[in-house]
């Protein structure tokens, strides 16, 4: 057992290096985050970053009894957020006043899978992948 | 005209007819060359099930068969396997897709969040992949063989053939490095030698299944069956866009003569964009 436990350590090592090459974004678990907690922040969208393969908002604004500063969201890809929610890259913009729930990275950094946006006019966004699991959506839910 | 003549013609005749008869179950009078499809290529396209519109998959069965169809590991590898899903659970997922190259197969098959797309052409199947502008696998129906000695790419070289209304794939030249993921934090380079069949057709009007049988004798200690299931999409508005994977690390800026440039964003070692602070 030690054997094989030296082998899944070294395995990982390797599949961990990247030979000194920035990491780039690409498809990986999002368990950083930590899905069991949901934390609300009040606050102003800074910046949208609606490209593949994650969308981010940057929120300024503050969590209940902390002080105000800047977070960063990370979604899923712009054609599943369209799939889930009727997101499109002009659904939140740069001004918009929002309230955001999301699962805070685990490592106390100010970033956070968001969940749930509510805007001003009281539409609301999700970004859950595993709700879209029927077919032809559109016509058997209707728009959002 | 003489009768050698004659019969040289009816033989000559009869081949032509026999060739085009035979059209894409067969590669036509010139080995190794793509053929020039007939008008009746493209009307016998229409014979073809349907399988128009955008499938996304379905990621809660992705979830499931972690727990209930495990691939047969080699010892070895099944603790590798093991290991990464435990750190996965405790919030720190093992970065095995965070590079920007293909997924590949057959991690694309078997894990992918995102939808695709299926064309159907002369002698030829093609599926084209949602947020990643590398997806894509070339699927040849036209009746050739493998190449004897092919360059191994992410998603191997494909040949297929139409059983009623299943398509039927064999894969073969798929680069040592492509992961064989069970989930996007757990999987194996396969090491070579991989060969994959799959049986896809549709189930019910609306559903893609994929039963795909793996074989991977460096990490799997026999075949490994699984179905992957996707959803059509037939509204527009969830048509695939362009989606380049790298654009993602970038930010659109300007530079000191006024020019759309992009600027690289910090990312950490899990794939996301360094939090602001």
């Amino acid at each position: 057992m030690k054997q094989h436990n030296t082998s899944a350590a070294l395995a990982l090592s390797i599949l961990l290096s990247f030979g000194g090459l920035p990491v780039a974004q690409a498809h990986h678990s999002t368990t950083m985050f930590d899905h069991a907690q949901s934390v609300t922040i009040t606050g102003v969208i800074k910046e949208v970053q609606w490209t593949n393969p994650h969308v981010a908002v940057f929120i300024s604004g503050s969590i209940k009894g902390e002080e105000a500063s800047v977070w960063l969201m990370e979604m899923t890809s712009p054609g599943n957020l369209t799939r889930v929610s009727n997101w499109t890259r002009n659904s939140a913009k740069v001004g918009d006043k929002v309230v955001v729930a999301f699962s805070p990275l685990r490592n106390g950094k100010k970033g956070g899978a968001l969940k749930r946006m509510t805007l001003e006019d009281g539409r609301v966004l999700t970004t859950d992948i595993r709700a879209q699991e029927s077919a032809n959506l559109e016509e058997t839910q209707g728009a959002k | 005209m003489g009768m050698v003549h004659q019969a040289l013609r009816a033989v000559l005749t009869g081949a032509v007819l026999i060739s085009s008869s035979l059209s894409y179950s067969q590669v036509g009078s010139k080995p190794g060359f793509n053929v020039t499809p007939s008008a009746k290529d493209w009307q016998d396209l229409a014979k073809l099930p349907d399988w128009s519109g955008i499938w996304n998959p379905k990621i809660t069965d992705q979830d499931q068969q972690v727990k209930t169809n495990m691939p047969p590991w080699k010892p070895e590898i099944a603790d590798i396997i093991k290991f990464q899903l435990a750190e996965e659970k405790a919030g720190r997922p093992t970065p095995l897709f965070v590079n920007c190259l293909p997924e590949g197969m057959p991690a694309w098959m078997l894990i992918s969040h995102n939808s695709m797309e299926v064309l159907f052409t002369p002698g030829r199947v093609t599926m084209l992949g949602e947020s990643d502008g590398n997806r894509l696998r070339r699927i040849y129906t036209d009746g050739r063989k493998h190449p004897v000695d092919p360059d191994p790419t992410f998603h191997g070289h494909s040949i297929g053939h139409w059983e009623g209304d299943t398509l039927v794939v064999d894969t073969v030249a798929i680069l040592p490095q492509a992961i064989f993921a069970v989930s996007e934090a757990a999987g194996v380079p396969h090491n070579g030698d991989i060969h994959i069949t799959e049986r896809i057709r549709l189930v019910g009007k609306d559903q893609l299944h994929d039963e795909l049988v793996i074989t991977a004798p460096h990490v799997l200690t026999k075949p490994w069956k699984t179905t992957r299931i996707s959803f059509r999409q037939r509204a527009q508005k969830f048509d695939i866009v362009e989606g380049v994977c790298l654009e993602g690390s970038f930010r659109p800026a300007k530079d000191a003569k006024g020019f759309d440039i992009y600027e690289p964003i910090p990312m950490d070692i899990g794939g996301n964009r360094t939090p602001p602070q």
